[in-house]
């Protein structure tokens, strides 16, 4: 986006090309993809002649001018169809765009269409039954999931229907996808980017963030969204930096904590190889590497499940007394089971949450980012309900998730990134966590990291 | 703290009624083993040392 932004701005490429463009790979390749619920061909063809003729006029622009976007589609974007993938959502349009929707628009970028994503957000492997699975562009041979539940994010940015993308993360779905489908996805701080006007999956667990190619796209997405609003109380007031600014390619010095039990340690053989390699090629950069481990996270997987359980449920009540049978079974299955955690039981999930963002704080005292995988394992083939992880056989969901939904009981910020293939041409995504709001640092960090390696340039062949 | 009880359909029934749903026997049968895998994970959590720690509900506040 950042690279388009510029070809923009100086007038090298014309936005009704680069609209045009993307509109047409879309057209070929998203019968097979299934990136996308909604496409804006004609307002966006729009929208970028309007922008060209800004551009030739001379009129002030914004960071992001002229250059496509596309969001999950559980962002409220006016007059455009906001599905959450859902058959109960398929034909509401909202009145108004969401705050970052509208704040992206502010900023000049030009909305293509809206991305397929796992329905309500409730679910890690990115599946829809209403709109079809989307499929992970890295894998010609099997029918590899995506991630999610931001899959269709992911998919359209790894396959170049997209530059960039919004996503959600309740308990992984940024970092998910993009750990699948190798790309840049960040997670910020709890506060940081606003929720107005987003379906929620669970409120005090939701996190809005960027998916896009690099650490430099992220950062201009997030520069744009970024900030206090009045409609979403829990936003911070706390002023919103120049991330760009901060992407010196500078690490020496910085103290990089990795996460080894729990994380690195039960990855399988090629995810761990990749982010020792990772921890090396910091270190190499002068960033200063230690080993550490977090003593807080047997409540997580309970604790984040009663939390969402109960929240999701709370949100979905209605319809889970009317209408369940519209639900996809996996997610109608998945809120049923929030009727039976007590209020007691959330609360002391409440609880075992501040104890473990009270630990990463500590941990986070002594250094400025931490490491891990962003998922233990690449992307499994579609069905696969079993996988082994170093500490024995698991359940794929609990695997996808289980390096990511920690930050979102904390609140941490993370980002995920590519770094590394398997041999059979899978992804591997490493995830930087940061201390709370400086997401700054965890940019500077993955950004440097894209500057020493290629593989967040690489592209699928299928795509 | 919850006592370990054996998770019946019908147990199910009521609880869910309890919380204000009238499922079928039939949907939430399918259930069963993921409740009781929940219900396992909140027994450890009763039994967990939280100390003093105040819930979160939301997170930093600035």
């Amino acid at each position: 986006m950042a690279d388009l932004s510029r070809m923009i701005a100086t007038k090298q490429v014309s936005p009704v090309e680069v609209v045009r463009a993307h509109l047409d790979r879309i057209a070929a390749l998203d019968g097979t993809l299934r990136a996308f619920i909604t496409v804006c061909a004609d307002a966006a063809l729009e929208s970028a002649r309007a922008a060209e003729a800004d551009l030739m006029a001379g009129r002030a622009v914004g960071p992001l001018h002229g250059v496509p976007w596309a969001p999950k589609d559980l962002y409220s974007t006016k007059g455009v169809r906001t599905t959450g993938g859902s058959k109960i959502l398929a034909e509401s349009v909202p009145a108004a765009d969401a705050t970052v929707v509208a704040r992206l628009a502010k900023a000049g970028a030009i909305l293509l269409g809206k991305l397929n994503m796992h329905e309500f957000a409730y679910g890690p492997e990115g599946l829809n039954a209403h709109y079809g699975d989307a499929r992970n562009p890295w894998s010609a041979d099997a029918h590899r999931v995506a991630g999610g539940s931001s899959s269709g994010s992911g998919v359209a940015v790894a396959a170049g229907l997209a530059p960039g993308s919004l996503g959600s993360d309740t308990g992984g779905s940024i970092r998910i996808p993009a750990s699948l489908c190798g790309i840049t996805g960040l997670k910020p701080t709890y506060g940081r980017a606003s929720r107005a006007g987003v379906l929620p999956l669970a409120w005090s667990m939701d996190h809005v963030g960027p998916m896009a190619r690099s650490a430099r796209d992220c950062a201009l997405m997030l520069g744009a969204i970024a900030g206090y609003d009045p409609a979403d109380r829990t936003t911070s007031v706390l002023p919103v930096p120049d991330y760009g600014a901060a992407l010196t390619g500078d690490v020496k010095g910085l103290r990089v904590g990795l996460l080894r039990a729990h994380f690195t340690d039960v990855a399988t053989p090629e995810v761990k190889a990749a982010i020792a390699a990772a921890a090396k090629q910091l270190e190499a950069a002068g960033a200063v590497v230690d080993e550490v481990n977090l003593t807080q996270l047997a409540h997580v997987a309970t604790g984040s499940a009663a939390i969402v359980g109960s929240e999701a449920l709370a949100y979905h009540a209605a319809w889970m007394r009317t209408r369940p049978q519209d639900y996809q079974p996996d997610v109608r299955e998945r809120l049923r089971l929030g009727a039976f955690v007590t209020g007691v039981h959330y609360v002391r999930s409440q609880q075992a949450r501040a104890l473990l963002a009270r630990e990463v704080d500590e941990v986070m005292a002594r250094r400025d980012v931490l490491l891990a995988p962003a998922t233990p394992l690449v992307a499994p083939v579609l069905g696969e309900r079993e996988t082994t992880l170093g500490d024995g056989p698991s359940d794929v969901r609990a695997a996808l998730l289980r390096c990511t939904r920690p930050f979102n009981f904390s609140g941490h910020p993370a980002c995920a990134t590519p770094c590394g293939f398997t041999q059979g041409g899978l992804p591997i995504g490493m995830q930087i966590v940061g201390r709370p709001f400086d997401e700054a640092t965890v940019l500077r960090v993955v950004d440097a990291y894209q500057r020493i390696t290629d593989w967040h340039t690489r592209r699928p062949a299928a795509a | 703290m919850l006592a370990r009880m054996e998770i019946s359909v019908d147990l199910l029934k009521r609880a869910a009624a309890l919380a204000g749903f009238d499922w079928s026997e039939a949907e939430l049968e399918p259930i069963g083993p993921a409740v009781e895998r929940l219900l396992e994970g909140l027994r450890r959590l009763d039994e967990a040392d939280l100390g003093d720690a105040e819930p979160t509900t939301q997170y930093r506040m600035l």
